[in-house]
């Protein structure tokens, strides 16, 4: 037991680590480029310390996405259509919105339209599981395609069947959705758009892990990612785990579509969603697939792009300077793995170039 | 005549592992010398010291009396030792050729020397008779094959001293005649074999001398005409071992498992079993015995639910079950330890409470409408730890961290503590050690002597002859010889093996 926290505590200095590493190398970036340095820093520091709604914001969608690809990660399947999945669930979510009686009240019309948002992004998950277990089509590979599909039909229904026809002039929108379906914002942190969502988010935080840690279902993920013939040998069903894990994973995606147009937009846009799903990616990674990592770590994440807003609008760094952070971070968690073997391959060859065999020479390790 | 190999008082300490302690190894000039010991004896680590995978803390290497430091795999290659891995180092996509000449390519205008290398590999493959197609790719080569490429390798480059590690865990008992043959020509051309295995007959049956040890320390060599299996498992085990266990008088009972008629498919869509019926009764083990591929693995899958049968039915306690889901089959009675463990029995990186709870998490009272009790599962996967001797200092560590034998232990653990009333066990004893095997020797034979029905599939006749009450042979997927205990000797059964010969053609004579 005492290992374990051991354990828990050296994982999550070395994630933080991680962190330092990636702040500094971005601001030797800034510096090389002329702007202020520790604009990044000082972004983040103001994200945390002043605008804590702008950083709950952000950190809502990112947490939500980051725990709808650690699920799939579990299992070792790969849904790289969290984004196409959001867009679907919030083009649904907004059709039923427009079509509902305006009288209906609120308890029933926010639920309604939330349910119906994850019902799409689920459905639309179950595409490429129903493609990987019948035909074997590779999930990486028709997931990401799916995100084009879901993109352009957004667009089509915008500038479409559900463009705002009130306003004059083309916005590539749709209609203000009715009242009775916004959801409602955390007053506390007016007049950011922080929201509900962020409660739904700490509450789905501890149901994965929950789902992960103490039920049969969370077991049997866990088997089928570890060794699919294992699973299939102990009488579980794989591709069941499979249709499970993409269920789970797109009705989370179809939840941030709801909460964006429905917190946040009060309309369809068709860009409205800067590609939270492959943001998801990173801040799972960063989390180790642990869904109380992801909590923190799309906190992190929200706190850091919300910084790089917050700082383009007051300076001339521009916000494109988190995506370095987050691209620093993928490559260094990737180098994680990696250089334990490039170490041991430059061992083997620093060896080999010493003299034969020499009783002299040559650090033992 | 100086030593061709001496490993004087070599020490070598892993974080928290003595692995070997003060040891002392001496190998006569071309000779064949064994070394045996169970798994985690150290015997492994000894080699890869000489061959430059690693270090020893204290201690000194000597080659043909002159000291050396082995400093990495090149230096070792350099100094003429070979060693074959037990798992292969090859490039599956590469030639049988490629392979062999990869790193010390013979070169022509800074292009390499196909004909000449050709050349060169040919005259080894002549002088030690090791044929091989140089021209496929390594994929697609048997198991016995990609071994004789790794031997190549080795005389490819030179090498005068040869490891070879568990050789032979691998291949089939043609196979490993042939291998032996090969090492004996080795030895003739005057290359020392230094061969590191678990079964004793081999070593009696080609070694010169033998080192035993036990728990990184040597704990006897000998010469192998002095002798016997008993005392090298003694010394190995540090206790008698007797593999013969005392059975109850065979007294069988119902019908357990039937099957009728059965014809299945393989992975690549080839038939694999055509028509083969069998029964297993209470209180009896029947053995499968047959060169690995001929339809082993299609018939416990068949059985165990795995895949489904293209023909016939498979009949359970009485009831057709041709269609039961494997789940189906394990609640009404039926375990299975698999040929495999590491692909099919385990999830190595889980820890060894989930792979322990595999039969049980789903079920009362070890859960409740999907929600596990984890503490009562923990305490379930202790306790079966502590039952089966799995050596852990606990069950929430990686099965990853285990030898092979008390992975073994883990998979037999979770599998009889369902007390099953048919137990399919395949390759039970693939790669484990001598006292590990007794100890499921003894399982094997309890779960018999207490009215369970046994089905026993080895590539081991000798497993197969010691604890069977009843043997067919498998060949192509059928089965051409059925015997009984007291009619079965390895002389019989391995002419029906090789397909020479089958029963039902011998009685119509």
């Amino acid at each position: 037991m005492m290992n374990k926290t051991k354990n828990v505590v050296n994982n999550i200095c070395k994630q933080i680590g991680l962190i330092i590493i990636a702040l500094v190398i971005a601001t030797i970036f800034l510096a090389l480029s002329g702007y202020d340095p520790i604009a990044v820093i000082r972004g983040l520091m103001e994200s945390i310390s002043g605008d804590i709604g702008g950083t709950i914001r952000w950190a809502t969608p990112l947490i939500l996405a980051g725990l709808a690809i650690c699920v799939t990660y579990k299992a070792e399947v790969f849904n790289l259509g969290v984004d196409g999945q959001l867009i679907m669930g919030a083009c649904a979510g907004t059709a039923v919105a427009l079509v509902i009686p305006a009288t209906l009240p609120a308890g029933i019309a926010a639920p309604l339209v939330i349910i119906v948002s994850m019902a799409a992004g689920a459905l639309y998950a179950l595409i490429p599981a129903v493609l990987k277990v019948y035909t074997g089509t590779n999930e990486v590979v028709s997931t990401l395609l799916f995100n084009f599909i879901a993109t352009l039909f957004l667009e089509f229904l915008v500038t479409g069947p559900l463009t705002d026809k009130t306003s004059g002039v083309a916005l590539n929108a749709s209609a203000i959705v009715p009242k009775n379906t916004w959801l409602p914002r955390i007053s506390y942190l007016a007049p950011s758009t922080a929201n509900i969502g962020f409660y739904i988010g700490l509450i789905l935080v501890v149901v994965m892990g929950f789902i992960f840690y103490k039920t049969t279902l969370g077991h049997e993920i866990k088997i089928v990612g570890a060794n699919r013939t294992l699973a299939k040998y102990a009488g579980m069903n794989p591709n069941r785990s499979v249709f499970q894990v993409m269920i789970i994973s797109g009705a989370i995606a179809g939840m941030i579509g709801a909460i964006e147009v429905f917190a946040i937009q009060h309309r369809l846009l068709a860009g409205f969603n800067p590609g939270f799903g492959f943001d998801g990616i990173v801040v799972s990674l960063l989390a180790n697939n642990n869904p109380f990592g992801v909590l923190f770590s799309g906190l992190f994440f929200g706190a850091l792009i919300n910084g790089g807003i917050n700082m383009e609008r007051a300076t001339d760094v521009p916000s494109a300077v988190t995506d370095i952070v987050m691209a620093i971070i993928i490559i260094i968690v990737a180098a994680n793995f990696a250089i334990p073997r490039v170490r041991g391959y430059f061992r083997l060859y620093r060896k080999a170039d010493n003299p034969d065999t020499g009783v002299k020479g040559g650090k033992t390790e | 005549m100086a030593y061709a190999v001496e490993m004087l008082n070599i020490t070598k300490t892993f974080p928290g592992v003595k692995a070997n302690d003060n040891v002392t190894i001496r190998i006569d000039q071309g000779e064949i010398h064994g070394l045996i010991g169970e798994n985690g004896a150290g015997k492994s680590t000894m080699m890869n010291m000489l061959y430059g995978m690693f270090e020893p803390d204290s201690g000194t290497i000597k080659l043909n009396g002159q000291e050396v430091r082995v400093s990495s795999p090149h230096t070792a290659i350099r100094l003429g030792i070979g060693m074959v891995h037990q798992h292969f180092m090859l490039m599956p996509n590469l030639t049988v050729l490629m392979n062999i000449i990869l790193g010390s390519e013979p070169q022509k205008r800074g292009l390499i020397d196909v004909a000449e290398a050709k050349k060169r590999i040919n005259a080894i493959m002549e002088e030690y008779n090791l044929p091989v197609n140089l021209d496929e790719k390594i994929y697609q080569l048997s198991v016995g094959e990609k071994q004789r490429v790794e031997i190549i390798k080795a005389l490819y480059r030179g090498a005068k001293i040869l490891i070879l590690d568990e050789p032979t865990a691998v291949l089939t008992p043609i196979e490993t005649d042939r291998l032996l043959e090969v090492l004996r020509k080795l030895k003739c051309q005057g290359c020392t074999i230094i061969f590191i295995t678990h079964k004793l007959r081999e070593v009696l049956a080609i070694t010169d001398s033998v080192t035993v040890m036990r728990k990184g320390v040597v704990t006897g060599t000998r010469k192998t005409k002095d002798t016997s299996i008993k005392e090298l498992s003694e010394l190995m085990v540090g206790r008698p071992v007797d593999l013969n266990v005392p059975r109850k008088e065979f007294n069988p009972g119902d019908n357990i498992l039937e099957l009728d008629n059965i014809s299945a498919l393989n992975s690549r869509g080839l038939t694999a079993l055509r028509g083969v019926s069998l029964n297993v009764r209470a209180g009896e083990i029947v053995g499968i015995a047959g060169v690995e591929g001929n339809g082993q693995s299609e018939l416990i899958q068949v059985i165990s639910g795995m895949i489904k049968p293209t023909g016939g039915k498979v009949l359970f306690k009485g009831k057709d079950i041709t269609n039961f889901s494997v789940r189906k089959r394990r609640l009404t009675g039926m375990s299975h330890i698999p040929e495999d463990r590491l692909k099919m029995g385990l999830a190595a990186k889980c820890s060894i409470r989930d792979n322990m709870i595999l039969n049980r998490y789903f079920q009362k009272p070890y859960s409740r409408h999907g929600v596990m009790n984890n503490k009562l599962l923990s305490e379930f996967s202790d306790k079966l730890c502590k039952d089966f001797e799995v050596l852990t200092p606990g069950s929430e560590y990686a099965v990853s961290t285990l030898s092979g034998g008390n992975m073994q232990k883990v998979v037999i653990g979770r599998e009889m503590e369902t007390n099953p009333n048919l137990l399919i066990a395949a390759q039970p004893t693939r790669g484990v050690d001598i006292g590990a095997i007794e100890s499921i020797y003894r399982r094997l034979i309890a779960e018999r002597d207490n009215g369970k029905a046994v089905l026993l599939v080895s590539a081991e006749l000798d497993e197969i002859l010691m604890l069977s009450d009843r043997i067919y042979v498998l060949y192509e997927g059928e089965f051409v010889a059925e015997f009984n205990r007291s009619e079965a000797d390895e002389k019989k059964i391995a002419v029906y093996m090789t397909g020479a010969e089958r029963q039902g053609a011998k009685d119509d004579e």
